[in-house]
């Protein structure tokens, strides 16, 4: 146990560099796959059989792909075609363009869990789709989805240390750097374990307090 | 002012109105009564373009009804609708529903939009309600409240969809008396409903529907007492004396 301590505090001040570029990853294909993530849930509800039609496929195709080959494309493929990235910026968009997928389902479903009966009301006092998505649907969906966006926030941290693969020094590879150097495997290991647990237990706090704030909040 | 020629509408096989036409006038309050599945919602919602019509003209004050056009945001503010189900917006409160059309489609100032829901609300009744969601209202409150939801975007004429069908017994009164105060007031009224008391009073004229056409009309009070068509006579016999 002391050596553990001692092994620790040695390790931290490195592993917390790898936290940082952990939290960054995080945030960074969190919003853009939030984005993304809406914009085929709306194209999806548009109506349009063209935009319904192009998002499902562009859905399908990033599903059908494992995330790990997405993020070696976006990073070794991507530079032959003329455009070059950075190690993080090519795990936050790869992350961000597949996690998008999950998004744009979890977005679909809140969308449609509202009562067509209201887009009717709105339709009637003259509203057009733009300004019942802005203000009938996406406030009332925005709640539904909460809790599953929560446990999106949860995958995507884990998922995270995926980017380790296309050499980004996250919390998961600066633990293995350490351990190839040191061979102190248990301590290290045990250190970058406790780490994703101090980050992702309070998230699940969070989810299951939004959980249980969306079942008392139901009508 | 609303003129309806000679529409059709299909949902899929089904053909659900064949060859209608009607015409109603400014100030007038017209009861469209008839069986379940004969048409005469579907007729409603095509007045205001909430479903397209096959064939046909649908004119409000001349302006022909076509859903893919922009017109359309005019003629919906000029021609209301309150639906069975009430339909309001649940994440808002009674006077933020009242409101929503007037600042956001309208884009009247807020402070004069919510002076003159408040008012509108006191018209239904419901003046101390204003901050009560629709959750927490009754279905008759909830009901008024689409009411004035609808008078907010200061409609020439208000389409009611069967507004009393979902209520509970005891909460027709209260909405047929808002509802009999509007006629009072002049404002043009087409009412679906299966409310043939109420019809039979506040109705100028009354229209019978069957299978997508229209089998009866005339003066609501003679009309709705003494039909002259054997199917009209067998409809109004079921509704009045259901045993």
């Amino acid at each position: 146990m002391q050596k553990f301590i001692s092994d620790a505090v040695e390790f931290l001040p490195i592993l917390m560099q790898g936290v940082k570029l952990t939290v960054i990853v995080t945030i960074g294909s969190l919003l853009l796959s939030t984005v993304l993530g809406l914009v085929w849930a709306l194209m999806r509800v548009s109506g349009s059989k063209v935009l319904d039609y192009s998002a499902r496929t562009m859905v399908n195709f990033i599903r059908g792909v494992p995330i790990i080959v997405q993020l070696f494309y976006i990073y070794f493929v991507m530079p032959d075609l003329g455009i070059t990235l950075s190690a993080l910026q090519a795990a936050i968009i790869g992350l961000g363009i597949a996690y998008s997928a999950y998004q744009a389902e979890n977005f679909r479903a809140g969308i449609e869990a509202i009562d067509h009966g209201q887009i009717e009301a709105a339709q009637s006092i003259g509203m057009g789709w733009w300004m019942i998505m802005r203000r009938v649907v996406l406030p009332q969906a925005f709640r539904i989805v909460l809790p599953p966006y929560g446990n999106v926030m949860i995958m995507m941290l884990k998922d995270s240390s995926q980017a380790s693969t296309i050499t980004v020094a996250e919390l998961a590879l600066q633990g293995k750097l350490i351990a190839s150097s040191t061979f102190k495997n248990t301590s290290v290991f045990t250190l970058v374990a406790l780490m994703y647990l101090c980050m992702s237990l309070p998230l699940m706090f969070l989810v299951s307090r939004l959980e249980q704030r969306a079942k008392q909040g139901r009508r | 002012m609303i003129e309806i020629r000679d529409i059709h509408k299909s949902f899929g096989a089904l053909h659900v109105i064949k060859g209608l036409s009607a015409s109603i006038a400014r100030g007038e309050i017209v009861c469209i009564v008839g069986p379940s599945g004969s048409g005469k919602s579907t007729v409603l919602r095509c007045i205001n373009g909430l479903e397209a019509h096959d064939r046909g003209t649908i004119l409000i004050d001349g302006v022909p009804v076509d859903r893919t056009h922009g017109s359309i945001v005019d003629i919906r503010t000029r021609v209301s609708m309150v639906f069975q189900r009430f339909n309001l917006f649940p994440h808002r409160t009674a006077l933020e529903n009242v409101v929503e059309g007037p600042i956001y489609v309208k884009k009247e100032a807020p402070d004069s939009a919510r002076r003159r829901g408040r008012d509108l609300l006191a018209r239904v009744g419901l003046a101390d309600k204003e901050n009560a969601y629709p959750n927490q209202l009754s279905g008759g409150q909830q009901q008024r409240v689409a009411i004035a939801r609808a008078l907010a975007m200061q409609p020439s004429a208000i389409l009611f969809d069967e507004p009393t069908s979902a209520l509970d017994p005891e909460l027709v009164g209260e909405v047929l008396a808002v509802m009999k105060s509007l006629a009072e007031e002049g404002m043009t009224m087409v009412i679906v409903t299966h409310e043939i008391a109420f019809a039979r009073e506040v109705a100028d004229r009354a229209i019978f529907i069957d299978q997508g056409v229209i089998v009866e009309e005339g003066p609501a009070r003679t009309m709705l007492a003494q039909p002259r068509e054997a199917r009209t006579q067998d409809f109004l016999k079921r509704v009045l004396h259901p045993m």
